[in-house]
């Protein structure tokens, strides 16, 4: 060992035999802090699996509970009759959709005139709740006060006439009399102003009177919602029972358990009394054998029932569908009407398919682990803490991570690479001073205060923008939710650009400066070396900038914690382009909102683990391959 | 090396038991307004020497912090479940219920929202998202936005069994960490609905909508069709700090708090 | 006659206006970023400055630096004049006016009072966490840079280290919670049930326990130090071999041993790159939400965590509030109004500036040190 570090030095042997033990022990040290590393690897690794493994067999038991007290079983139809009311909900907002169309000139004016009155009430209630609710003013007592109070009113009253909102729909007569009544209002009038009524009525009025040529498509709306009454009914009787089961078996597992940690404890108990005490608790913790077969026939004896209705459903349907109209004057509920009669098709197949499913489903059937594994890494639902079933299916949290990562890089990638080809070529020395420090500063902005930001300031923004009328054109326009995918994107873009920007910097410079000398050499313009040369030359480098980039997007947690939005539902594919700006829920949000809040050792626990073991693997495959492509530049 | 560290890091450790911080966690419908106001004013009141730690997630962590120990007083806006009591036992920990105060769950909506009254049937489809257009009852035509609780969160569940009928919520709902957040979106939001504790109603830009005809004020506590007990668990032996505590809540000083945040004295 | 001139002086080249258009809309988008980020600044430092400024002398707003974090409770007098108090001044409002009805009363948690708490956690955290991080993270990268030859061990060693580097800080997070939080030994004689295995050690009836360190100071320190140790062992290394081996090899050629040379003529002059590459460490470590909210972070906390403890040992095992995390529960849990942007803004304010003046100083230290260390 020693020969090896001090090279060829054989004369010195009797001292540095003297300190070889010594420097060996140095050398050793240093050698287990470099090895602390794949410690800590390798005991992530471990305890990400110690703590998630044991998710796949409990969320089995979990399914297979779902099946054995029936609620499997309910699910199929509660499925159909779910389909029919969003059928139904459609349908209604067709109708009226179609009537507020109609009345659109007297809703619009409605809406801004009480528009007004609000934006006036929020600005001087509080000053009028003071004169109101102030125990003086009715004892008439101290009336300086009041005066004082009146005298605030006043001021509030002529801020908020300064502030009043635009009205396109009022003519400036009713606009003056509805701000001439405001302007002499008492802070003890409680009736809305006159016009604001009027227009109320006119509203109803108009929608009363574009409803009537409806009566038809009204009377059809309520008998097809009715159709599925009887359904619903039974549905309901038959969860009652079933949750009634599930509980059972619920508790007889929780018991057989507590048995087990209370006759645990008891051993482990330092005095008798205390041992006394959990013994007792623990015997009298003996689990009854939940009776599942019993409700399970009564169950199976609805079997019929629930067939009969599920045909019975389908006939009426099939007999309603032709009063339905084809086709609405106005285009939103024109749209609408062609949602659902796009759906009745699959509808239909599904009331049809459900009594051979209903038939065929068995309470005994085994629940294999591969189900679990499927369900999980399938699974279009991840439904926690809820009184009916949990289900832990991770896609819609991957579509949302992967939806939100595209929209960073769809902005990053030109962004990034863009500034970072316009410093290394264009800029000039003193520019590039400039530009790069204040890109790279952006790196140390924290993820925490952009999501703050994102909450406080740029959600606010995007939706003020969405509304007006200048962008209606963009398809998402207006949105929903002022915190959604796009918003997140946006601010995960800014997060990778410094990385994209001075990694692909980096790999511009990497390449040879005689590539750009030979080329300018043979004429070659600045963007023409720039965009023939350096950029194929640097391209394994850019391409690892953009996998460095998004892996530290896919990584990232605050932003989307705060602003993703954390609804977890697969986005609705159809909106297009638009459903970019619907809300999402992220892998790696779920863990940071859920894992403090879990019991440890739940199933729900260790299905945040698994989740942690998916984000570990994607971010380090992606990790891998960008490191990949820079060896291959090295080479 | 690292041994020694962790030695070291130990030795401070076993100190840890003797602190004299009264740490409280559990629901945020209580932790994040009533028992800090609480904390604050039973300080005021002479027991300076009590330091709190706050920690509101929401009911279900609760009873796991009291069964470790690491919570000496669990804040629960729900009943505790026979599984969370039994754990506790196990762990030596056979908690206490203490009822403090009721509470109503509010739907509010923003207040550019024409709506004026809403029924208990109309507020279940709501949430299931049986209804998703505002003009299926009546207002304005927009799409819904349901704002709520996330799930570990004691009024998520209640709210399921009062109003929902146990059924799963809207997969359109976006779960938010707490009853302010909630009503700040529903203000932000003209198409939002959301429900809130009774203390979190008067939001500013928010309207608490009547249910069935009764108006969610105090006075209604009887009616209101989703009110509800609040809870704080202990110990059946608590420590000295919470003990007094527990008293200074349930007496009138306390008491009065709970009424002026917004909870209904019981 | 044909002068080839004529044609080259004649307007302009063939592909100028293409050329021009490629130039300025490169420009045009590095000039967006910048002036994005340029925006975001602007956007705190004038929200934010209002509640750390003030207009009278010493123009800071030092409560806001150095008190607690509180309740603030905003309601009218009589008079209809607005009162904005904290809860400790709220209590002395009250006693003071006994009997005074208050009007309109509302109470913003979390926006009264200071920040101390969470700059005072923040600066624990960082601390902590860059004396493990430097003391295992420099030995390590002394061995990569002296000792190291090519073997198999090495070459696992780089890759843990790429692999680390590149783990998303929420996993760091789960990492943390289930091996320090619940899994770590400590010495104790009251072990917790959920302690995976314990042995006893002779001496009284303590056992070593696996158990954890429950959410505390320690536990955030070692998860941030996990986290950032990628980061210290490179910079290390690049600072270790960017010292000249003829200083190695002088020294050496005097008998010295290769501690010796590591101690007397490697370390000393590596040390300001070392530290320099740290201060932006620290600003990761500082700005970190994700792996210390499962570790180490509370929302309220009414002390400082040194105060209320028999044993000065016991800072780190108490919970600590942290300027990021504050940050976090002011964005999710509290409405946004008129009352609550002090406190908002301003924390905002106060832990941008501090990781950007790390980060900041980094940067000037390491253009300063470039110019100075030319070998």
């Amino acid at each position: 060992m020693a020969n090896k570090e001090s090279a060829s030095s054989k004369t010195a042997h009797r001292f540095q035999r003297r300190g070889f033990s010594y420097e060996r022990l140095i050398k050793y040290f240093f050698a287990s802090n470099a090895g602390l590393t794949i410690v800590i690897l390798v005991l992530i690794i471990v305890f990400l699996l110690k703590e998630g493994l044991g998710f796949f067999p409990g969320y089995r038991r979990e399914l297979e509970t779902y099946r054995i007290a029936g609620l499997e079983f309910v699910d199929i139809s509660r499925k159909n009759l779910t389909s029919h009311e969003q059928l139904t909900s459609l349908l209604n907002r067709a109708y009226f959709a179609e009537i507020n169309g109609k009345a659109m000139r007297e809703m619009r004016r409605f809406q801004e005139a009480s528009a007004l009155f609000n934006a006036y009430s929020d600005q001087t209630g509080p000053t009028r709740d003071l004169i109101l609710n102030n125990p003086q003013s009715d004892a008439g007592g101290n009336s300086g006060m009041l005066a004082v109070l009146r005298e605030n009113y006043e001021k509030q009253k002529q801020k908020a006439l300064g502030l009043l909102p635009a009205t396109p729909h009022l003519t400036t007569d009713e606009r003056n009399q509805l701000v001439s009544s405001l302007r002499a209002r008492a802070p003890e009038t409680t009736e809305d102003p006159p016009l604001v009524v009027s227009l109320t009525e006119n509203y109803t009025a108009a929608q009363a009177k574009f409803s009537e040529p409806l009566k038809d498509f009204r009377a059809t709306i309520d008998s097809f919602g009715a159709a599925g009454s009887d359904l619903g009914t039974v549905i309901t009787e038959m969860t009652e029972s079933v949750t009634a089961t599930k509980e059972k078996l619920q508790s007889a597992d929780i018991i057989a358990k507590d048995r087990e940690t209370l006759l645990a404890a008891a051993n482990n108990a330092k005095n008798p009394a205390e041992r006394e005490r959990l013994l007792v608790d623990a015997n009298a913790a003996i689990a009854e054998k939940p009776d599942v077969e019993g409700p399970m026939q009564l169950l199976m004896n609805r079997r019929e029932d629930c067939i009969r209705l599920h045909q019975q459903l389908e006939k009426s349907v099939g007999e309603i569908l032709p009063a339905i109209p084809q086709s609405l004057s106005q285009p939103e509920a024109n749209r609408i009407l062609r949602a659902a009669h796009k759906s009745w098709p699959v509808f239909i197949a599904d009331l049809k398919a459900a009594p051979e499913k209903i038939k065929i489903w068995n309470h005994t059937d085994p629940v294999p682990l591969s189900d679990a594994i499927t369900s999980f890494f399938t699974g279009k639902d991840w439904v926690t803490g809820g009184e009916w079933q949990d289900f832990y299916g991770i896609l819609p949290l991957a579509i949302g991570s992967l939806m939100i990562a595209v929209v960073a890089l769809v902005i990053a990638i030109p962004v990034g690479i863009g500034s970072a080809i316009y410093v290394n070529q264009f800029a000039g020395n003193r520019e590039q001073n400039i530009v790069k420090p204040v890109i790279e500063f952006i790196q140390a902005i924290p993820s925490v205060v952009l999501g703050f930001l994102g909450i406080l300031v740029f959600g606010t923004i995007l939706r003020e923008i969405s509304v007006m009328d200048s962008f209606q054109w963009v398809p998402g326009f207006p949105i929903e939710e002022r915190l959604n995918i796009f918003t997140a994107g946006c601010l995960l873009a800014l997060m990778s650009i410094p990385t994209i920007f001075s990694l692909a910097e980096d790999a511009l410079n990497n390449v040879p400066s005689a590539y750009a000398e030979a080329s300018e050499a043979l004429g070659a313009s600045r963007v023409q070396t720039t965009f023939r040369v350096m950029i194929p030359a640097a391209f394994s480098g850019i391409l690892a900038a953009v996998l460095l980039g998004l892996g530290r997007v896919i990584g990232e947690t605050m932003v989307v914690l705060l602003v993703a939005g954390n609804r977890i539902k697969i986005p609705d594919f159809t909106a297009g382009i638009g459903s970019f700006f619907q809300p999402a829920h992220t892998l790696t949000g779920i863990i940071a909102q859920e894992l403090g809040e879990v019991p440890l050792g739940s199933v729900h626990y260790r299905a945040l683990f698994i989740v942690g073991i998916v984000l570990f693997v994607v971010v380090l495959g992606i990790n891998a391959s960008a490191h990949h492509f820079v060896n291959r530049v090295r080479k | 090396m690292k041994i020694i560290s962790t030695l070291i890091a130990s030795a401070a450790l076993i100190t840890l038991s003797g602190a004299q911080t009264l740490s409280l966690k559990g629901s945020d419908t209580l932790g994040a307004k009533l028992v800090p106001q609480l904390a604050e004013a039973f300080k005021a009141a002479g027991n300076t020497g009590v330091k709190f730690e706050i920690a509101a997630e929401g009911s279900t962590t609760a009873f796991p912090a009291l069964a470790n120990g690491t919570a000496q007083i669990g804040m629960s806006s729900r009943k505790i479940k026979d599984d969370e009591r039994t754990f506790c036992k196990t762990k030596g920990v056979y908690v206490k219920e203490h009822p403090i105060c009721h509470d109503m769950i509010c739907v509010i909506v923003n207040k550019n929202s024409p709506l004026s009254a809403l029924t208990k049937d109309q507020v279940a489809k709501i949430f299931t998202g049986q209804i998703k257009d505002w003009s299926e009852i009546g207002g304005a035509p927009g799409k819904i936005s349901i704002y709520t609780r996330n799930t570990s969160s004691g009024t998520y569940k209640d709210w399921q069994k009062l109003a929902m009928g146990g059924r799963d919520y809207a997969s359109s709902s976006q779960k938010l960490a707490g009853n302010e957040q909630i009503a700040q979106e529903v203000a932000k939001n003209k198409n939002g609905i959301g429900y809130v504790g009774l203390a979190y109603s008067k939001t500013a830009g928010t309207k608490a909508l009547p249910i069935g005809g009764v108006e969610p004020v105090a006075q209604n506590a009887k009616t209101y069709a989703y009110a509800r007990q609040c809870y704080l668990y202990a110990p059946d032996k608590p420590t000295a700090e919470a003990q007094a505590f527990l008293d200074f809540v349930k007496s009138s000083a306390g008491q009065s708090i709970v009424q002026k945040v917004g909870f209904i004295a019981n | 006659m044909f002068n080839p001139e004529s044609i080259i002086r004649k307007g302009r080249p063939k592909g100028y206006l293409r050329e021009t258009l490629v130039r300025s809309f490169l420009r045009g988008i590095t000039y967006l970023i910048v002036i994005i980020a340029l925006m975001i600044f602007g956007k705190i430092l004038i929200d934010g400055a209002p509640a750390i400024f003030t207009s009278k002398f010493p123009f800071v707003d030092i409560e806001f630096l150095t008190a607690k974090n509180e309740t603030l409770h905003v309601f009218d007098d009589a008079q209809g004049t607005r009162h904005q108090l904290p809860a400790s001044k709220y209590s002395d409002y009250v006693n003071a006016h006994a009997g005074a009805t208050l009007y309109n009363e509302q109470t913003f948690s979390y926006s009264g009072g200071g920040i101390a708490g969470p700059i005072v956690g923040t600066a624990l955290l960082t601390i902590g966490s860059m004396i493990l991080a430097l003391f295992f993270g420099v030995s390590a990268a002394i061995y990569l840079a002296e000792y190291a030859k090519q073997s198999p061990f090495i070459h696992a060693v780089r890759l843990a280290i790429l692999n680390l580097a590149g783990i998303p800080s929420i996993v760091f997070g789960l990492f943390g919670f289930s091996v320090f939080v619940l899994a770590v030994p400590i010495i104790t004689n009251t072990p917790s049930d959920r302690s995976m295995l314990t042995i006893p050690l002779m001496v009284g009836n303590y056992v070593l326990s696996f158990q954890g360190w429950n959410s505390s100071l320690i536990a955030g320190c070692a998860t941030l130090a996990c986290m950032i140790l990628p980061v210290i062992i490179t910079a290390s290394e690049e600072s270790l071999r960017a010292v000249p081996q003829g200083f190695r090899d002088a020294s050496l050629a005097m008998g010295g041993t290769r501690w010796q040379t590591i101690r007397k003529c490697v370390l000393p002059y590596s040390l300001p790159g070392i530290l320099t590459s740290s201060l932006l460490a620290i600003a990761r470590v500082a700005g970190e939400t994700a792996p210390i909210m499962f570790t180490a972070a509370v929302a309220a906390k009414d002390d400082l965590p040194w105060q209320g403890l028999s044993n000065p040992f016991g800072v780190l095992s108490s919970q600590v509030q942290a300027l990021p995390y504050h940050i976090y529960t002011l964005a999710a849990r509290i409405p946004n109004s008129e009352y609550t942007e002090r406190a908002q803004y301003g924390s905002v304010f106060v832990f941008l500036v501090l990781v950007a003046s790390l980060s900041f100083g980094s940067m000037i230290l390491r253009a300063k040190l470039r110019k100075k260390l030319k070998w």
